[in-house]
């Protein structure tokens, strides 16, 4: 290490003061390699006909997907780099939900545009200059393309959610998760005044079986894996319930300390057995006086939160139990029911109940049952929906779609403005940055124009992923867009080139603009290294 | 043995090392030299950023740090060279004595270092030069402090001169790009301290997504918890109570300890007995009526709902930083005891207040926020950005920023920065040299040249001509214009009032007294002595 140390200083100071410009120029390709190369990763799976990629985890769980976000996170890349690509597609799924894929690719075209400038000899912190000049030019031309939105008009916004729906596996099921994100999104915002929605408040669960057209939208709750407990006969269905949620333990007690109970003899085990048993039937009883009919109860970790002879009780009651609730699951069911959790039994009183109008549980195909609840008072504040789906894998894959399209939905209500999809934003933008860098001079007029032919890379990967001709594609696009054509973007599904607002392909402003912010400021952050020091 | 092969007494454990005279003094250089030279890069406003990349066990996660700022970078690379250790050592306390001028402290000392090997080659002692230097650097200290403008008379004046500290500070990190905007905050936030300097009433959160310019001050508190289920979300003007003490159970704390019944019954009434000391806590904590009770521990669903029932606002789980915050901004007692006995007569224990408490969502998180606090000092800065790396770099250059502004709150005065303020020492130093009779004059010379050396690197990293524009500045100044520095911008000599390029006089001090006594230091030393390591076991 010392050795290494004394040689290093010793070459630097042969060159006399001056950087050891070899070296920095070696360390700035390597990661400029580095960090393109996971953007070639997930180029082939851009846009509606994009490629899914089969990621085997080091557990051996094998996953399917073409979201760029998730097959980023499941990489495990180790460059530094690298790992910055990965940061911005994570950031890019937080801001707008959409386009993970597409920050990705932005930022492994500009890097190649860098490559190029450095070669020119452009110092790298001008080429991060003229990436700002050209960020700025390119917002401000997307913000004109802009086409306001409105929330009330459902139409337009489902067609939005199946344009981000349409490269997913599940994009033969966009007719309806489409519309269910909106629908979920636009019950639970106030569309005049929210400028952001809180995702918490749609509950997404996800249940194996049945088909992904089989998935519905709940107004109120349902429950996949929480057992509705019937051992002997407990009901099944209940219609104008009152609900109890629950958070002590209808099981035998338990003192925080540690207790035992002595037996003596035979008699005194035979009174300890009905003590027990009269206790529970005494909680049991304070339940009913409440007039409770279904219970939720939370589950605990430090005894059984229900044993079985209260289970019994209760079903000779008609009372549902549905148990294992966690303790995350409270705030949203309460909000829900508007059933106020009870931590004591002497607290547990009619006005803390619930209501809704029917709890019922229903067969899932199979063995599998859930439970539903529906007819709840609190709507407009939260809503569930239940996913299906024939194995594990495409129920995944559309859980991560709904995301997608909940995200796109809230990219609306964030900014409400809808932009033209199909690559036509990428081309308008990288053709009038060209036109653009011949008006001003300097490096920023390179940076300006290399940045715009970067962004080409976009409508030619989507052609390419469509098995179209990307070169005959772009030229053409690129001439429409000359030609006065702002709108014209390909359509995938026609092999085509067509005016995308008439196509009512769309997707929000939200989605290009932060995908080309983040892609820009990462890449500008990667052109600013000029060394990797190894650190504690 | 030595050369002639007389048998040498061994004075050293074995595996000691020992290098003498020349020897000891290359190994300083070459270790703090190449310190230096590893930081040189990041200076200035164009400098470039390191990658920081942990080593070591590799199935751990590694992280990745990107930055610019000296002593982060410093802290966190292996040395094993003692002088190298000693220039890391004044970056960190140059960190924690301004915050800001980390890397310039590394930089000015190895180029000290530099030229001092000169001199040795010389054949110069080094007590000569140290005596040089000296004078060196008492010159030019004298002409810093002459070149320094003091404003804090006129408040409009000074607002715009500490911004501009901010600027100049933010415009060598990530923050270029959007300084104007995180100077005004970090001015603002500076500014509310009024003068106070308690940096724990500025609180820095981040928050990935969006972009650095949606980051904003947000006046009051805000702690990232969440409010506890069925409890008001909103409270104007409460009393606010904050504790430390276990709200899940009080249990007896003697290992082992057991209760043995012969009944179930008992059992309950045990349980039940617990039970009511609890909600005994609860009613002591009831009888202070407060608003809000903020706990930092767990409070178990019992507690909080009896808590909840009277329409508190319960927060569990507030972190030691937070609560410790918290109760200062809110000027409340961290209170563990809530039995009447304990409060001895006249000290009523203090509860926090403020105007409201809300619930607020930044991003994609809910958060509390405490706003109109009784310290009107707190203020929380809410940084957005792409990705942690971002964000985690954004912090410390806010921070380093805060860190300069409140020095230069303190101590008012300002000089110009874009290498002015060491032109102007550089040339007071050489006209001492020419004055000076003796070989110390060399030392003098040689400690002007290392000055002039950090508007040269300046311009290096910008990829500008540095000796052309640093001789035109120099030649700039000696003629009389005392305002002119280098535009990193433009890549020219500019005048530097009206591009309001200005740093704090504080830093700068600081800055050149510990490189040059760092520099002193390791130039005395013409011996290292290395200890043999401790042995491990199974070594």
């Amino acid at each position: 290490m010392e050795g290494g140390a004394k040689a290093l200083a010793f070459q630097q100071r042969d060159i006399g003061g001056k950087m050891d410009s070899e070296k920095t120029k070696d360390i700035r390709s390597t990661n400029i390699i580095a960090a393109r190369a996971v953007s070639d990763v997930v180029r082939t799976s851009l846009g509606p006909r994009g490629m899914d990629k089969m990621i085997q985890d080091s557990k051996g769980h094998v996953l399917i997907t073409n979201d760029g976000a998730t097959i980023l996170k499941q990489m495990e890349v180790i460059h530094p780099t690298a790992r910055m690509l990965v940061e911005i597609s994570k950031a890019q799924d937080i801001e707008a939900g959409d386009g993970t894929t597409s920050v990705v690719v932005i930022a492994g075209a500009l890097l190649r545009a860098c490559q190029d400038l450095i070669e020119k000899g452009i110092h790298p912190s001008s080429i991060s200059e003229g990436f700002a000049v050209a960020l700025n030019k390119a917002v401000e031309i997307i913000e004109s393309m802009g086409q306001p939105v409105d929330l009330n008009n459902r139409q337009q916004l489902i067609e939005n959610a199946i344009t981000s729906l349409s490269s997913k596996v599940v994009s033969q099921h966009s007719d309806l998760l489409a519309p269910m994100a909106v629908d979920a999104v636009l019950r639970i915002i106030d569309k005049e005044n929210d400028t952001n929605v809180d995702l918490r408040d749609i509950n997404v669960s996800k249940k194996l079986g049945g088909t992904v057209d089989d998935s519905e939208l709940i107004d109120g709750l349902v429950f996949v894996d929480k057992k509705v407990s019937h051992f002997a006969g407990g009901p099944s269905k209940i219609t104008n319930a009152k609900i109890g949620l629950i958070q002590f333990c209808l099981s035998a007690p338990k003192t925080d300390m540690e207790n035992n109970v002595v037996v003596h003899d035979y008699t005194a085990m035979d009174r300890i057995l009905k003590e027990e048993r009269k206790y529970i039937l005494d909680l049991v009883k304070k339940v009913c006086q409440t007039g409770c009919n279904v219970i939720l109860i939370q589950k605990s970790i430090l005894r059984d939160a229900v044993n079985e002879l209260a289970l019994h009780f209760l079903a000779k009651k008609n009372v549902m139990v549905i148990k294992d609730i966690d303790r995350d699951q409270i705030d949203f069911i309460s909000k829900t029911l508007l059933a106020t959790p009870v931590a004591h039994i002497d607290h547990f009183t009619a006005d803390k109940l619930g209501t809704a109008g029917l709890v019922e549980e229903v067969n899932a195909g199979g063995e599998r049952k859930i439970v539903k609840i529906t007819g709840c008072p609190n709507q407009g504040k939260t809503v569930s929906i239940l996913l299906r789906g024939s194995n594990q894998l495409v129920l995944d894959e559309a859980e991560r779609s709904l995301h997608d399209a909940l995200c796109v939905v809230r990219a609306l209500v964030k900014k409400r403005s809808l932009v033209p999809g199909g690559a036509a934003v990428e081309m308008e933008v990288a053709q009038k940055l060209q036109a653009h860098s011949r008006e001003i001079y300097g490096s920023d007029s390179y940076c300006v124009r290399l940045y715009g032919e970067a962004l080409e890379l976009i409508p030619y990967t989507l052609a390419e992923n469509a098995g179209m001709d990307p070169i005959n594609f772009v030229t053409e696009l690129r001439n429409r867009h000359i030609a006065g054509e702002r709108y014209a973007g390909l359509n995938v599904k026609k092999n085509t080139i067509l005016n995308m607002l008439e196509e009512n392909v769309v997707q929000p402003s939200l989605v290009s603009i932060s995908a080309l912010t983040l892609a820009t400021e990462c890449v500008r952050m990667i052109l600013k290294i000029d060394d990797i020091v190894l650190s504690r | 043995m030595d050369m002639v092969g007389n048998v040498l007494p061994q004075v050293f454990n074995e595996n000691a090392s020992e290098d003498k005279g020349e020897l000891a003094r290359m190994q300083s250089f070459v270790g703090a030299i190449a310190v230096a030279d590893l930081v040189k890069t990041t200076l200035g406003p164009k400098g470039m950023d390191k990658i920081l990349q942990s080593v070591g066990d590799p199935t751990a996660k590694k992280s990745i740090t990107v930055t610019n700022d000296g002593a982060t970078i410093l802290r966190s690379i292996h040395v094993d060279n003692p002088a190298a250790k000693i220039l890391i050592d004044i970056s960190k306390c140059q960190d924690e004595e301004v915050g800001d001028g980390t890397t310039t402290v590394a930089v000015l000392a190895g180029e000290l270092l530099r030229e001092a090997e000169k001199l040795v080659n010389q054949k110069i002692h080094p007590q000569i030069i140290i005596l040089g230097w000296r004078q060196a650097r008492d010159v030019a200290l004298k002409t810093l402090r002459e070149a320094a403008m003091d404003h804090s008379e006129d408040l409009e004046q000074f607002r715009i001169d500490l911004k501009n500290i901010a600027m100049t500070t933010l415009s060598s990190k990530l923050l270029l790009e959007d300084r104007e905007h995180f100077s005004d905050l970090a001015v603002s936030a500076v500014l509310r301290l009024k003068g106070s300097g308690n940096l724990d009433y500025i609180k820095l959160i981040k928050k990935p997504g969006g972009t650095l310019k949606d980051s904003f001050l947000a006046d009051g508190f805000i702690l990232e918890k969440s409010i506890s289920t069925g409890c008001p979300r909103r409270k104007e003007k409460p009393r606010i109570l904050i504790a430390n003490t276990p709200m899940d159970h009080d249990k007896i704390k003697i290992f082992g300890s057991k209760v043995r019944v012969d009944s179930m019954l008992k059992v309950a009434e045990i349980e039940e007995a617990e039970k009511m000391k609890m909600k005994k806590k609860v009613d002591q904590i009831l009888a202070l009526k407060p608003d809000v009770f903020i706990n930092r521990q767990l409070i178990y669903n019992y507690p909080e709902q009896l808590l909840a029932e009277k329409g508190i606002m319960v927060i569990e789980h507030a972190d030691f930083d937070g609560t410790e915050r918290l109760a200062a901004v809110l000027g409340a007692d961290i209170l563990s005891t809530f039995s009447e006995s304990n409060f001895s007569e006249g000290h009523q224990p203090r509860l926090g207040y403020c105007e409201t408490i809300e619930e607020i969502m930044i991003g994609e998180d809910k958060v509390i926020k405490f706003s109109g606090t009784k310290a009107g000092e707190a203020c929380s800065i809410v940084l957005r950005g792409s990705g942690s790396h971002i964000l985690d770099e954004a912090e410390r250059s806010l921070h380093d920023a805060i860190c300069v502004l409140v020095s230069a709150v303190k101590s008012h005065r300002v000089v110009y920065g874009g290498g002015n303020s060491e032109i102007r020492m550089s040339l007071a130093v050489e006209e001492l040299a020419k004055t000076v009779k003796g070989k110390q004059a060399l030392a003098i010379q040689s400690y002007a040249h290392a000055l002039k050396q950090l508007p040269t690197i300046i311009a290096d990293n910008a990829g500008y001509d540095s000796a052309e524009i640093v001789q035109n500045l120099r030649s700039e100044i000696y003629s009389g214009n005392l305002q002119a520095g280098l535009n990193m911008f433009q890549g020219q000599v500019d005048d530097m009032k009206t591009l309001g390029v200005t740093e704090c006089l504080r830093v700068k001090e600081q800055a050149l007294l510990s490189a040059s006594e760092a520099a002193e230091l390791i130039l005395r030393v013409d011996e290292i002595i290395r200890c043999a390591p401790r042995r491990r076991e199974g070594q």
